[in-house]
């Protein structure tokens, strides 16, 4: 399990990635060539995956999202540490907070 | 910058834009429709202003509008917006479709939208606030506009249909804008527009959205906030706090006034400490506690501090494990980061 300011990247036990995942069809990379996890809407700065994988949403805008690195990756930010990954499926939850009544998102 | 990108600037643009382009993307709007080009197109400096216009009020250099004739958004905006989606649906099939949306304007529309939202509600507000009939009339006013930098969510999903080149053309320069048979009506974009990261109207210290006429929205996070309740912001005491009946602007002031002030202010003790964090409890009368955590962040600032920061978790929390735990949505067994930045 790794965390980047608020992203958690828990891995995900081959056994454990839902069926319609393998076939769905990935979320596509940014102009540099990266799988963007999060995206910080005003300053632009990304959790991303460098490397190959593939990134899929599983269900609303606001994830999350299972991420599969068959050869590992490096997740980097503009304002983070990089975090190496090892190979293999991972599930992508972003950070939350309480709100009586409902539940937001935190962005970092 | 690439196509996305450069819709996401679209929308969030500020500023008088080119004037000279706009009217040129109106008129080819209206070409692209088959219809006459405009008689007329009239600068407003804001939808509230286009709405008062359209109802009567004089513009600002103060002759009335003259007659516009009918709304022609039907033949300007929405069947050519409906003619690429269909070219593309049937291009792309169902799914291709879905992908294509997600992988283009998904994510716009979901910042953009409740500005919309927000900007047609304080239009409402300014000219309707207590008449059900007055509000229908201004409520139907709105729908006749076309969104301009606003429609960048489709503009940026349709980027190469070509009978959408007026409409992107306007929206590259303009704010909304009222397409009607004789005359077309066009907002500026707004001059102020303040957003957090992820997207939400915010601002402590004035608008969070202000268009060159005085037409304002303000918005802590997202959250609607009446513009005399900021300026209370910045001397607030504890007990100002604690005496607000309205949870969601005392949440509001709490945030604004920082927890780690109000906690040392009212002299608040820690409920839990772990390596994950610290826990807080604030009571609150009349109102379910406040609990947060307080954490700091791994990576340090630039200066080599490090920002400690608070999330608020359900009132049921009881070790700061937990509420970290909570915020990914995980049980304080499962939260177990190897490494963190």
């Amino acid at each position: 399990m790794y965390r980047q300011g608020d992203v958690l990247i828990a891995p995900l036990a081959e056994s454990a990635v839902p069926r319609g995942a393998l076939d769905a069809t990935s979320e596509p990379r940014d102009r540099r060539g990266r799988l963007v996890l999060a995206l910080g809407e005003v300053t632009g700065h990304a959790h991303a995956v460098v490397g190959p994988g593939r990134l899929i949403r599983e269900d609303d805008a606001f994830g999350p999202m299972l991420l599969h690195v068959p050869e590992g990756a490096r997740v980097v930010h503009e304002e983070h540490a990089a975090i190496s990954l090892p190979k293999g499926w991972y599930r992508v939850v972003r950070q939350r907070e309480y709100v009586p009544g409902s539940v937001r998102i935190v962005a970092d | 910058m690439n196509e996305q990108a450069s819709w996401r600037a679209v929308a969030a643009a500020t500023g008088a834009g080119d004037r000279a382009r706009t009217e040129a993307g109106v008129r080819l709007a209206y070409r692209g429709a088959g219809l006459p080009e405009p008689e007329r197109i009239v600068w407003v400096r804001s939808p509230l202003a286009a709405v008062r216009l359209l109802s009567g009020a004089a513009a600002d250099d103060g002759e009335a509008l003259p007659a516009t004739g009918a709304s022609v958004r039907d033949a300007v905006r929405n069947r050519p917006v409906a003619a690429a989606r269909a070219r593309l649906h049937h291009r792309l099939g169902p799914t291709g479709w879905s992908d294509h949306w997600r992988a283009t304007g998904a994510d716009l529309w979901e910042t953009t939208q409740p500005l919309v939202d927000r900007v047609r509600t304080g239009v409402v507000e300014a000219l309707a606030p207590a008449d059900r009939k007055e509000e229908t009339r201004v409520r139907l006013l709105l729908l006749d506009a076309v969104l301009g930098q606003h429609d960048a969510a489709w503009l940026s999903a349709f980027d190469t249909a070509p009978e959408l080149d007026g409409l992107a053309e306007v929206a590259r320069a303009a704010g909304w804008w009222w397409p009607y048979e004789r005359v077309a009506v066009v907002a500026e974009r707004p001059v102020e527009l303040h957003r957090d990261e992820a997207g939400r109207l915010d601002r402590g210290d004035g608008p969070a959205l202000a268009f060159s006429d005085g037409f304002a929205l303000h918005a802590w996070r997202g959250l609607p906030v009446p513009g005399e309740f900021l300026d209370r912001l910045a001397s607030l005491t504890p007990e100002q706090i604690r005496a607000e009946e309205n949870a969601e602007l005392r949440r509001v002031m709490l945030e604004y006034h920082g927890y780690d002030r109000y906690l040392e202010e009212s002299g608040a003790q820690p409920v839990h400490r772990d390596e994950t964090g610290v826990l807080w409890r604030i009571a609150l009368p009349g109102d379910e506690d406040v609990v947060m955590v307080e954490v700091v962040n791994s990576t340090p600032e630039p200066d080599g501090t490090s920002r400690t920061y608070w999330l608020r978790v359900p009132p049921t929390t009881t070790t700061a494990r937990e509420g970290v735990a909570w915020t990914f949505g995980l049980s304080a067994e499962a939260y177990e980061p190897l490494r963190q930045t």
